[in-house]
This record gives structure tokens, sequence and C-alpha cells, in this order.
């Protein structure tokens, strides 16, 4: 075992501003030394274990449950089933309108089972061993019931429906239009016909499943939750209305979460079950979710074909439009969705101008796991869709898909930009960044490697990927799905004290899975007090009792950066100001322009000696406080909300402004194709990326390489792949192949900084991506089978046997595209 | 000499421990909720992910597809045991200092891969560090500023 | 994840071990567990008992005789396998176990148990199968030796019968082999694969297409012999997530060409 460190910590040396340095982390030693707390560490004395009996059928009636096998085992503390559930909640809340808003959605299956792995009976005993063994004595009876598990079926007058309630499986759907789509075509040399391109189902499988112990206090009728739910404020206003209580009740406290990607937000349903379990047994229950139930059961992203998509263009490259329909797979049950069908719209027309675009949005239920959020959350999934088109419009009309990308990108003296729907992007420089990118890969090589690689066989192809990360929503988009939904705007709090001996202490509403909150925090806050990051003591985790959180507190849709952070700031340039107040009556009167802050206290500019160090300040108003003037009203402990400027869109037009800030993202791929397998590899890749004034430079880079990894892995093998009769083909990493070290090709990254006009810091948030790298690799595999059957790729998922395909039936397995001369 | 239940005793970072353990139970969770050593992870249940690697009697393994029972007699090191009272290992210092780790769930088990190949190969290849680390998923990091750490650790 | 109740032992001779699982029809033995115990956390096989393998020093150990044979003991694993100075005598068996999954299955999973489990995806059956190697099994009506074609009955079912143990594997002296497979991911489990020895003529061995490794001996070791003896075996390969039948089907025919090659030294 090796002792010697290379180097000490970062010298605090007085540096310009901590904002823009990536400086080390302050969460690193205690996940070094495997110190951190993650939720399946957390034990308390007597608590019991879960286990979760699961449906085996894709759709199914349950004709009985019988647990009493089960509970007459020693050491079986009890059980909780569907019927109970029902009468002790209320159905949870939905966001959709008719007929999704008619869904009734429990805790735990009731009366029907609509997917592989949907929840029907709790098990708690002693041991996770014996919940195991317990569970096999529970004794359901069902009645299987036929399953539709692919969307363009699910509304065929024949198709099972899985929600009696809701009349079919069609559970939203919405016509969003702008411009004018009979001029644009009308004025199109060429329209492209695309018959159907598919979006497929996969998502991030964050290392850390979802997980709880649950405690209860019987006294006072309230839970404390620990828990890695990355969005709490989402959680308890689903779990207090069904639970009929409260949401004070419900304490969520979390501190280390291993990965989330949004697929730790719709835990609900399993923690109301903790939670009338702990109530029900008396003692406090705990729940680790096994990686097989995380797979079968949580937070798919979403699946989404784009069928009869048309595209307008002259002669010459220039886009003027697109038509589609948009058939969004949302799986058995509508947890977050449908969301997603009006998130995509902050994206709407991708990177480009055209200005003639109409969606027809259709969500339908399917006997799949619900959808839930996924790194990405559907603006990927239309961002692919827009590149799709590039790319397929380009290789039709014999185009350069770089002159196609510039002719039609938004230019940087158009911004800020307001596309056809009224969003506004609001910095970026797309073309610059694809010339960083092109000459990264070395783009004026790539006809000479393609030679080469044709010398030694193997079919060589160029990609670009372009993708927009758009962060900091305005959730009144939720009114477009639903106008009786009460929900707009967004915020986020933090709490910055100084303690009675002097210690900044700083609360964040935000649960962090790896993103370095604790880290970019302190950086802001050291720049306004003028201290060392070590005297800035960040808080890990969340805890709602920290009360320094509100309705959207979390972390998720790239906005740390943004609404944190800026909430940070908010925070300590209040406390910065009542600091300077109280040194000011403390030095006899001296207005606060007169002070600076220095070496870890408050002085007078002009003259230094008169100094009070931040204890002082903290030990007079905690501690010290009599003879203080009567109109001196500071605490040293300032909350602030940030609260980004948003309107309601209309609702009408479905025409507004849906997010804040737009990062980007530009990939390009560089792939050789096996022919004779269909086997790939990545041999050259880049990765650039623009959001903004960067606080952390490090960790942004850390962002871009594992949202780069993550669709790396999901054009290449994951995907959630069903049976006809609702059986998951990939339930756990063994068949569900995720990127391995051995996989990871050569990258290169580059930056340019475009910061945000809307921002106070000029960031942008970022970290979902935007997945360019399924775009890119998509777009290297359609480039290397050009001249070799010409097939377009039309699906995302492009395992080797599909590419194999593609060669050797490029007709069938390519897609179907013809163009018509308008 | 068959039986369901065993008196055993495992050396673990040097400390030795005598317990008695079911059969059935595995070798992480002895770790973990027997002897409350949390540092080593659970990511799956097909012994895919590595995040519950250690070092058993110097090899590293997965302790997700041993049972507890054999390690008796066996010396196992875990994440908790790498650094030095406060000072961190030359591995860890380093992964730091590359930004090798995000959410770092997966980073314990990755810190005692990458710390039995540099043991077997003090100078690695970039690709002798993929083959060490390939039984180690990451989702939040895309595996290159480990590989960067790894290599730096080892000159 | 969670196992079910098991009855454990760990005897220290192979006499005792064969007396344990001839005792109990529910004993299974424990080798590396790199599958085994895999399979038990999914509660998909649960035997009443485990006989522990991992102290038994007359299932260890590589040895390599004057005229060229090696003698393999049944819990060799696969990192052994790969650093054996002995085992470079047939360099391929170091060759292909270093691409089986990753550093700590290698260190664990042992070259008896992956024969004994039969997983049409793995590695080592179809590469034992084209090499033509012997296994010696022992049991309480004694010792027998039992080649490799005969060896490999059904998924997951081997000659080894109950209250029997695989104690050796005898590979022949040789090296013009060869080993391709298309696997999920690098090093990952294989999509399709083929083993190759050439000895006077070609022996090939195809896995992943059928029960048990598919053994073909071409014509001559031409390229178009190979892939007609590919297409005269009318495999009927399955299909699954990762491949369909007709793919799985080309692939044999591909990298039993490749397998050939490097077989000859012109890969």
């Amino acid at each position: 075992m090796t002792t010697t460190t290379i180097a000490p910590e970062q010298t605090e040396v007085a540096q310009e501003t901590w904002k823009g340095q990536s400086v080390p982390r302050k969460e690193d030693r205690r996940l070094l030394e495997g110190q951190g707390v993650f939720v399946d560490d957390v034990k308390r004395h007597g608590m019991g274990y879960i286990h979760f009996v699961r449906s085996p059928y894709g759709h199914a009636h349950i004709s009985s449950i019988d647990v009493s096998k089960a509970e007459e085992i020693g050491g079986v503390y009890g059980t909780l089933t569907g019927e109970e559930v029902a009468s002790l909640t209320d159905p949870f809340f939905q966001i959709s309108s008719v007929p999704g808003a008619n869904l009734k959605d429990y805790a735990l299956a009731v009366g029907k089972v609509r997917y592989v792995g949907e929840a029907v009976v709790a098990v708690v005993a002693e041991t996770r061993e014996l919940a195991r063994d317990a569970s096999e004595l529970v004794e359901i009876e069902y009645e299987p019931l036929p399953a539709v598990t692919d969307a363009r079926h699910a509304r065929d007058a024949d198709a099972p429906t899985l929600h009696e309630d809701a009349g079919g499986n069609l559970m939203w759907e919405g016509v969003y239009e702008w411009g004018d789509l009979d001029a644009a075509f009308a004025e199109a040399d060429k329209i492209v016909k695309i018959d159907e391109l598919h979006f497929h189902r996969f998502n991030s499988t964050p290392l850390e499943t979802n997980g709880a112990l649950v405690e209860y206090n019987r006294g006072i009728g309230q839970w404390t939750i620990h828990t890695n739910n990355q969005f709490p404020g989402f959680a308890a206003i689903m779990m207090g209305p069904a639970m009929r209580c409260g949401l004070d009740k419900l304490r969520f406290v979390t501190q280390d979460i291993g990965g989330g990607f949004g697929n730790k937000i719709t835990s609900h349903p399993q923690l109301v079950a903790c939670c009338l379990l702990a109530r029900k047994l008396g003692r406090p229950v705990q729940w680790t979710e096994w990686r097989t139930d995380f797979h079968m059961s949580m937070s798919h992203g979403n699946e989404r074909w784009f069928q009869n998509t048309e595209v307008a263009v002259k002669d010459d490259g220039t886009l003027l439009g697109f038509r589609t329909t948009a058939l969004d797979d949302a799986g058995a049950w509508l947890r977050y969705e449908p969301l997603g069908g009006v998130i995509w719209a902050q994206v709407t027309p991708g990177m480009y101008r055209w200005k003639h675009i109409r969606v027809d949005f259709q969500q339908v239920a399917t006997n799949k796991a619900p959808c839930s959020p996924n790194r990405g959350y559907s603006r990927m999934q239309h961002l692919w869709f827009t590149e799709r088109m590039i790319d397929i419009v380009a290789h039709e009309l014999g185009l350069d898909p770089v002159e196609v990308r510039k002719r039609n990108y938004i230019r940087a003296d158009e911004m800020p930009y307001e596309t056809p729907n009224g969003c506004v992007y609001d910095s970026g420089d797309y073309a610059r960044m694809l010339d960083i990118g092109l000459d990264l890969i070395d783009y004026a090589g790539i006809e000479a490697r393609r030679e080469e690689a044709e010398s030694r066989g193997k079919l060589l192809g160029v990609g670009i990927g372009s993708t927009l990360d758009s962060g900091t929503n305005n959730f009144a988009q939720s009114q477009l799905i639903n106008p009786e939904l009460q929900f707009s705007g967004n915020n986020e709090v933090a709490t910055v004290k100084l303690d009675i001996f002097g210690e900044i202490v700083v609360t964040l509403g935000t649960t962090p899975q790896g993103q370095g909150h604790e880290t970019t925090a302190s950086q802001v806050v050291a720049d306004i007090l003028k201290c060392s990051l070590e005297d800035v003591h960040v808080r890990s985790g969340h805890d709602s009792y920290w009360n320094s959180h509100a309705g959207f507190s979390g972390t998720y849709a790239s906005q740390f950066a943004v609404t944190g952070l800026t909430a940070v700031k908010g925070a300590t340039e209040m406390l910065a100001a009542e600091i300077k107040q109280l040194a000011g009556a403390v030095f006899g009167g001296v207005p606060p322009e007169a002070l600076e802050f220095a070496d870890g206290g408050v002085r007078i500019a002009e003259s230094p000696e008169a100094f009070l160090p931040f204890m002082a300040c903290g030990a007079i108003i905690n501690a010290n406080n009599a003879g203080l003037p009567d109109d001196l009203n500071v605490t040293l402990n300032c909350r602030y909300v940030y609260k980004p400027p948003f309107q309601v869109p209309d609702i009408e037009r479905k025409f507004g402004n849906l997010t804040l800030t737009y990062a980007t993202q530009i990939h390009v791929a560089v792939v050789e194709i096996d022919p004779e397998t269909g086997y790939y590899d990545i041999v050259d890749y880049v990765a650039i990326d623009d959001c903004g004034k960067r606080i952390n430079p490090q960790i942004v880079e850390g962002q871009v390489m594992g949202a780069t990894a993550q669709a790396l892995g999901a054009v290449m093998h994951e995907q959630f792949t069903y049976d006809e009769d609702g059986n998951l083909l990939t339930p756990n990493f063994y068949d569900y192949h995720v990127p391995h070290a051995l996989d990871m090709p050569p990258l290169k990254t580059g930056s340019i900084e475009s910061p945000s006009p809307f921002t106070e810091l000029g960031t942008k948030g970022m970290g979902e991506g935007g997945g360019a790298g399924i775009h890119s690799v998509c777009a290297a595999i359609q480039d290397a089978l050009r001249g070799h059957g010409d097939a377009v790729v039309w699906d995302s998922s492009n395992p080797y046997h599909r590419v194999w395909e593609m060669l050797q039936h490029p007709a069938e397995a390519g897609g179907s595209v013809s163009v018509v001369s308008a | 000499m068959v039986s369901t239940e065993q008196r055993i005793s495992v050396t673990i970072n040097g400390t030795t421990y005598e317990r008695e353990v079911e059969a059935r139970k595995l070798l992480i969770h002895f770790i973990r909720d027997d002897l409350d050593l949390t540092g080593s992870h659970i990511g799956c249940d097909t012994g895919n992910c590595g995040a519950c690697s250690v070092i058993l009697d110097g090899r590293l393994v997965k302790s997700c597809m041993l049972l507890a029972v054999q390690a008796d007699g066996s010396a196992v090191e875990t994440v908790e045991g790498l650094a030095d009272g406060d000072e961190l290992s030359k591995l860890q210092q380093s992964f730091k200092d590359h930004h090798a780790l995000q959410c770092g769930y997966c980073t314990p088990g990755m810190l005692m891969s990458a710390t039995a190949l540099l043991r077997a190969n003090p100078h690695p290849s970039e690709d002798e560090i993929k083959k060490g680390l390939q039984g180690n998923i990451c989702r939040c990091t895309g595996y290159w500023n480990i590989f960067e750490a790894v290599k730096a650790a080892s000159e | 994840m969670l196992l079910r109740e098991v009855g454990y032992a760990r005897p220290g001779s192979l006499g005792e071990a064969i007396q344990l699982l001839a005792a109990d029809d529910g004993a299974r033995a424990l080798a590396g567990g790199q599958t085994l115990v895999n399979v038990m956390k999914a509660r998909a096989g649960s035997p009443d008992a485990l006989i522990d393998l991992g102290r038994i020093e007359e299932l260890r150990g590589i040895e390599l005789g004057a005229d060229g044979t090696l003698e393999i003991g049944a819990m060799t694993t696969y990192t052994e396998l790969v650093e054996s100075s002995e085992a470079r005598a047939r360099p391929i068996l170091g060759e292909v176990c270093a691409q089986i999954a990753d550093v700590q299955v290698r260190n664990r999973g042992t070259i008896g148990g992956n024969i004994c489990t039969s997983d049409p995806t793995n590695h080592l059956p179809p590469l034992l199968a084209a090499l033509g190697a012997e296994m010696t099994i022992q049991g309480g009506n004694g010792v027998r030796t039992v080649a490799a074609s005969d060896f490999f009955l059904g998924v997951y079912m081997t000659a080894v019968g109950p209250g029997e143990l695989l104690t050796k594997i005898r590979i022949p002296a040789g090296r013009n082999d060869g080993f391709a497979a298309v696997t999920l991911g690098i090093d990952g489990t294989c999509i399709v694969s083929a083993a190759a020895t050439h000895n006077g003529g070609l022996t090939l061995a195809i896995g992943c297409v059928d029960a048990v490794p598919v053994v073909l001996r071409p014509a001559s070791a031409d390229d178009d012999a190979v892939r007609a003896a590919v297409q005269d075996a009318n495999l009927d390969p399955p299909s699954d997530v990762h491949a369909s039948s007709e793919y799985r089907r080309h692939l044999a025919g591909v990298l039993a060409v490749r397998a050939a090659h490097q077989a000859q030294g012109s890969s």
C-alpha cells in the first residue's frame, strides 16, 4: 500500500476569482475513502427489510392474493397488498388531461397488473434473505390477458386496453403547429418523405439503484424518508395528497446519491409503500431496489416513433419546414408523463432556422415499464429526430451534411433567437463549434482515412451530431399539456449563514448525484466573501427540514449552474450586505460602500486595521446583541429564492418561452465497420461543448464525457427490448451491455463559452448533454454505408446485427425514404 | 461436515473478525451488513458491475460472487484500508486530482481494481489499464479521467 | 440477489469431496462460483448443499509432459492459465482465457467450471472441442476419461454424472490454433465463436449455434472448404435479443474462416 500523496491540497493563495477554476472537489475525500453515505448505508435498529413481489405477466387480472403463509414465518414482520393501499391512499395525482387524467395509479397494483415487474405485494422481514424467502410463499392468482407492446398498434381496434378508466390506450395527444406549412411545402423544390424513424427505449442505469429507509414518528405522524430520490419536491407533491397527509409530514433526507440522470425521480410509489409499512409495522423499513427490478420497472426513457415525416427543402439545401407524427410509447403508467409531450418543444427547430413546423404528438400506454425522465428527457428524442432529418436530406439530395448544417444553423449574430414557438435560444455559435470539431477530428483527412480503411476491408464513416441541452424549465409548459394545472415558473433556494463562531454554512435545495454542487457553490460564495474555499462549509445532500428548498427544488433538467448557483449568489449577497451593515454599526456608523471583505472578515477599505472577523460578526448577532442600534435588522441567516423570469405561455398557440438557457454540444464520430460481421468500432471522437461561463471547467468536462459515454452505450448496445408478451429481454447488466473500460474510444474535447445574457452568472445549465453521441454515430454509420447499399439509419439503436442487416438488406433494414419534386 | 451455518474468521484491512454466518450469505453482504464496512457497494445482481470488488488473499475478486464462508481464514482488503489515517494513497489522490469520480459509487471498487493492477504491473500501458478496470462499470465519468488518474499514479 | 438456504462444506481432499457429492443428490460442486453463485442469486437453481473445491490441491496444477501434452487441474483459474509458463506450450489457451470477462472473474473462474457449465456462450467448450481435449472424471466407481466430443451433452449437461467430479483436462501437443468471436462489447459474452486447430487437417468447433459445440472437419483448410463445411452443417442457431438465427448462421461461416486463418498462422 503506497502512502505518499502527490501534492498538497490546493494552497489558498489569493486568486482573482474562484469561479472559472478547476478547483478540487470537496466531495471527493469521503467518496474516495469509502465514507460516503448512500441510502443502503443507512441503518436503524430494528429495521425491517422489504422485498416487493412483482408481476410475472405483462397484463393480467389479479384474482386473489394470499399472504398468510408468508406472514406465518418467524421473523416476517408483515405485508402490504394493493387492496390495503387502495383503502389507505388516494390515487396519485395525474398531470395529464383526459383521458390520461382518469388513470388510477397506486403504490401497488390494484386489481390488475400491467407490466412485467409491477409491484404487487410487499413483504417485510428481519433480514434481507428472510424477506426474499417469505415472498416466495405469497400466493397470487392471475388471469393473463393479451399484451400490447408495440405503440404503433396500441390504438388498433383489437388492441387490449390497459386502463379501462381511460377508455383506450391513448393517454394524451396534442397538435403543435407554427408558421405556414402549406406555403413552405409549396415553396419547396423537393419534399423528402421519411416513413418511420424510431428512438429506442433505454435509460442511464445509474450504478446505485433506487432505495429508501423510512422511519415513522407515531407521536407527530411524520415520516423521515432517507432516500436517493433526486426531486423530493415532486415526490412530496405526489405522495402527500395520496397519503392524505400534509407535505410537512414528509421529511426527505439524502446525502450521497450514486447517479441519477433523471432515473431517480419517480420512485414515489415505492416510497409510499415504505411509508405505509413503517406506520403499519411500527418500525423503520428499508428498501433497496434490485438491479433487475430497476431494469424491469423504473424510469425507462421515452420511446418515440416519428411517422410520415415530410421535410420541405430547396435545391440548395435550405430547409423550410417539416411535419411529423410523434408517437410516444409511455409504458404502463404516467408517472411524470405526459410532460414529455411538451418538453421536446423547448427545442422545436433543433439548431436550425426553419420556421414552418407541425408535430402531431400522441402518447399511448403499452404493457411495458413506465417511462420517466431520462438524461436528455424528451429533447434528446426530438434533437435526434432533427439531426436524422438533416442527414437524410443531405443523403438523399447528394448534399454535404456539413454544408447543410452551416447553411441552416441559427447564427451567432441572430442570438438571442426566438424559435417558431416562442422559445428563446439565449446564445451560441454553432458554426464555430462545428469548425472546431471538424478540425480536431481532421475532417480534411477523412477521405484518405476512408481509403486506408478500405484497403483493410473496412468501411469508414464520419458523422456529425449537434444538440442542445436546454436547462431551467418554465413549468408553465405543463399547462400546454393540461390547461387546468397550476404550475408555472421555477425556483431554487439557498441559505447562507454565519454561525456563532463565524463559520460560513451553505444549505442548498438540491440533491446532487455527482455534479459537484458542494464545490461549485463554495466557489461562488468565496468570490463574494473573499474567503478561502475551506472556509465555506456546504452541507452535503438535501434535507427538507433544513427549510432551504422550494416546490421545484431538486437536481434534474440541467439547471444547477443557473438555479442553484444564482440562489447561492443571492443568499451570499444578502449575507454580505448584512455583514457590512453590522460591521458598519460596530465601527460607529460607517456606510457599507466604505467596507470590503478580506482575510476572513470585513474591514474599512481606507483603514484596514478596523477589522471585524466573521467570528465576531457571528458571535455578536447570535449571542451578544445588547446595545446594537434598534433599526439594525440583520440575522446573518439569509435565505434566498431564485426565480427565473418566466411568463405563462399562450396556451392556444402553444407559444412562449419554455426554458431559460441553451447549452450546446457538437460531436463528430468516426466509425469503422467490418462489413463481414457488422461489428464496428468508434475509431475517433470529438466532443465540443458550450455552456456559457463555466464555474469549474473540470466538472463541466466531466459531465460532457459522461454524457458522451452514455450516448455511445445507447446507440451501440443498450436497449430495453420486450417480447410480444411483455417480457423484458434485457433485465440486467448481463444482457443490457453498458460500456466498460475496453469499449471506450479515444476522445478529444474542446469548448467555447457563450455566456447567457439571461443569467446573473452568465452560466447555463448543462449535464444532460442532449444525446449527441447517438446522433453522431447514427450519422457516421449512414456515411459508412454510402455506396454499400446506401441504407438510411432510421433507428437510434444500432447494435452489430442491425448494421449487418443494413448491409445485407438495405431496402428492408434501412429506412424507407422517398424524394418528391414539389 | 455440511452445515447451513458456520463460524468464520476473516481478516479485513488487518483486523480479524469472528462471526457466525449463514452459508448462503454473500461476502459483500457480510462486509456491509455484518461488519458495517459500507465502502464496498452493490450495483447489480449478476456479477457484472464490479462495485463490490475487494482484494482477497492478494487477488482482485467480486465479493458478490463469493460466499462469506469461502473467505474463512482469508485476508481481505477493502477501500477503507487504502488511506493511511488522513493521508490518501497515491492512487486516491490521483483520482481526486484528475476528477476521476463524480457520484463516487463505483469508486471504491475502481480503486481496488486499480490498486491490484498497479501492484501486479507498476507501469501499465493505456490498454493494460483498460484491461485492469474492465470489470468495473462507471456510468458517470466515461472512464477517460479514470485512465488518466491511474496512469498518473503509476508514474 | 439473495440465495436460498444452502448447506456448505469445504473438504480438503478429492476423496472427501466425491463422498459428499455422492451422499446427497442435491449437492453440487462449487468451483470458481462465477456462474453458480449468480445462478443461485437469481434463484434459477438452488442446490441443497455446496461442496467447495477451493482447497483441494489434487485439482490444481498444470503439468507439461515431455511429449508436449498438458495436464491441467480442473480447478485451475483463467488467471493461472494466462500466467502459466507451462501453458504457453499451447498458447491459444492463455490467449482465449485472457478474453474472458475481466480480472475479477479470471481470478476465480476455473477451466473445469467453464466446461462443466456447458453454457453455449462459454469460450472453452468450443476451444477444447477443437483441440481434442480429454477430460478425466472421477467418482465412487473410479476414474475414466472422456473425449471432448463425448463430453458436452447439452445445455448445462456434461458427461460428469451425479457423485462425480471432473479432475483433469488433458490437452494434446500442438500450436496451430485459432479462435475468433463476435462478442457483446469487447471481452464480453460471445454471440458466436469459432475455434480451429490445424494438425494435418483442420478441426473446427463453432460455439453459440447449438446446445453443444458443433465440430466440423472440412475437406481442406481453404476458405471455400471451410465455408462449405459450415454450410453443410445446416446450423439452426437460436434467435435472441443479440442476434437473429440468420445472423448467427452467417457469423459462424465468417468466424470459422478467421479461426482457420489464425490456426494456419495467417490471420
